[in-house]
């Protein structure tokens, strides 16, 4: 069956469906890495914030408040094309030479490529930033007592947190946790200003390729669509799924 | 750090290079955000008066614009607007005119949502005083829930012209020649001084923001919040 003659000559050929499957795998792995390095991150942040001295406590807010307030793209273009003037002629050369990092026998991690690197930096600390308010915000929302209840328990005061504070910060700032994840997801389209393969990229390029605009947009779109719910729909879940497996 | 580099460039970053007069850099950056930022407002309280107050199938048709609209990339909206007004129109649409019509459809989206959750926040009792009063639905609208609403939804307002002005750097995707493009035009011609450059458009952008969000703190302070 043909399409409409106003959507081009024909469907995507499965060899470009490939490349947009490819992006997507991209997409995802990206979003992954960065969801874990930001929330490792933001709750750092928020915990300087909310815990640390007064000097600590605002510079590490105004560093927040310097992330949320620049766009995305801009620091995205500050660590492709400003960051690796810092370092000297031989430490850019290696960034952006492949490198292989040989684990036991025929397994090697590859070293990502330098737009990779500095995709996975500028993402993180950008989600880091949203993580780090909706974290202090759930942190402030605890009672002082909780914390005073179980350090008079004799928890020490990691495992104070850890145990007590922590999971109810969790439990309250869950939903707005899932939307900043979202966010992420969609915020790995900007890459592709810097020349990292994910879905937009490749769907520009399958468009090019082929000028089936509608089509390389549609698979592309739906694509997003499948990851974004996906995400969605895991966070809703009241326990982790792979819990219920056992 | 250089700061002649800025200086010499600063006309460039300001107004944009080009030569047929057309608005670029910095001032195309604030029209493209002023413009999305109305269009944006004004879908978003038509959408969201909609979302409340429209016939079951309208709401699950909205619900389902919206929800698709929040789940995809601006870039890919970028695209398909790109894409898809020349073929409705049948005329050609300027780069400018579709990084607008995306920006605005998207936060239109997002804020059609905050003006739904804005309105369920007044009280119930308050439709029941206006009809009981003999109110129609549409004056009940303008005189007794939207004025209460409007304020419970104005940090909402104000994120999302936020989100806005960041957003437009975006259109450097599609080679629209605001302030990030034309910052790394500067960059290729100068090559040697990208942290000068970029970090002076980040302060900029930080610096509108900032501003942005001063405004929307006065704002809320002159327009105190009436007890709902």
């Amino acid at each position: 069956m043909q399409p409409p003659v106003w959507l081009g000559h024909g469907w995507l050929p499965t060899k470009q469906l490939a490349v947009l499957f490819d992006g997507v795998l991209l997409t995802a792995m990206l979003s992954l890495a960065v969801c874990c390095m930001a929330t490792v991150i933001g709750v750092m942040l928020a915990l300087a914030v909310h815990y640390g001295a007064r000097p600590l406590r605002w510079s590490v807010f105004s560093l927040i408040q310097l992330l949320r307030n620049t766009p995305l793209m801009v620091q995205l273009l500050i660590w492709y094309f400003a960051v690796p003037g810092l370092f000297g002629e031989e430490a850019r050369i290696w960034l952006n030479t492949p490198h292989a990092l040989s684990l036991t026998g025929s397994l090697a991690l590859s070293w990502p490529s330098y737009e990779v690197l500095a995709a996975l930096l500028a993402l993180s600390l950008y989600g880091a930033s949203f993580i780090a308010e909706e974290v202090r915000a759930g942190l402030s929302a605890i009672p002082r007592g909780q914390h005073e209840a179980a350090r008079a328990m004799g928890l020490a005061p990691f495992p104070a947190f850890r145990c007590v504070i922590l999971p109810q910060v969790l439990a309250l700032i869950r939903r707005p946790l899932i939307g900043q994840y979202t966010a992420v997801i969609k915020n790995t389209s900007l890459t592709m200003a810097i020349g990292v393969a994910e879905l937009s990229y490749r769907s520009r390029q399958v468009e090019s390729e082929t000028l089936l605009t509608f089509q390389a947009f549609a698979v592309a779109t739906l694509l997003y669509l499948v990851v974004i719910l996906a995400g969605q729909w895991l966070g809703r879940q009241r326990e982790p799924v792979w819990r219920g497996a056992r | 750090m250089n700061l002649a580099l800025i200086r010499d460039n600063l006309e460039v970053f300001l107004l944009g290079t080009s030569q047929s007069g057309a608005a670029g850099g910095l001032m195309l950056t604030l029209w493209m955000a002023a413009l999305a930022a109305v269009v944006a407002s004004v879908l978003g309280l038509a959408g969201g008066i909609l979302l409340t107050v429209g016939s079951t199938w309208l709401v699950r048709v909205l619900e389902a614009v919206t929800v698709t609209l929040r789940a995809i990339p601006v870039v890919m909206v970028m695209f398909w607007c790109y894409f898809l007004l020349p073929v409705l129109f049948g005329i050609d649409i300027p780069g400018v005119a579709t990084v607008i019509a995306a920006l605005s459809l998207i936060s239109g989206a997002y804020l059609a949502q905050a003006v739904r959750a804005g309105i369920s926040a007044i009280d119930r009792g308050q439709w029941e005083a206006g009809r009981s009063l003999g109110m129609t639905r549409a004056m009940l609208l303008r005189f007794i829930i939207l004025p209460q609403a409007l304020r419970v939804m104005l940090p909402s307002f104000v994120n999302q012209w936020i989100t806005l002005v960041k957003d437009t750097s975006l259109a450097y995707v599609v080679g629209v020649a605001e302030l990030t493009f034309v910052a790394t035009q500067v960059n290729n011609r100068e090559q040697v001084y990208p942290m000068e450059i970029f970090l002076f458009i980040g302060l900029v952008y930080f610096t509108l923001c900032s501003l942005i969000a001063a405004l929307g703190q006065l704002a809320a302070r002159r327009w105190p919040a009436m007890s709902v």
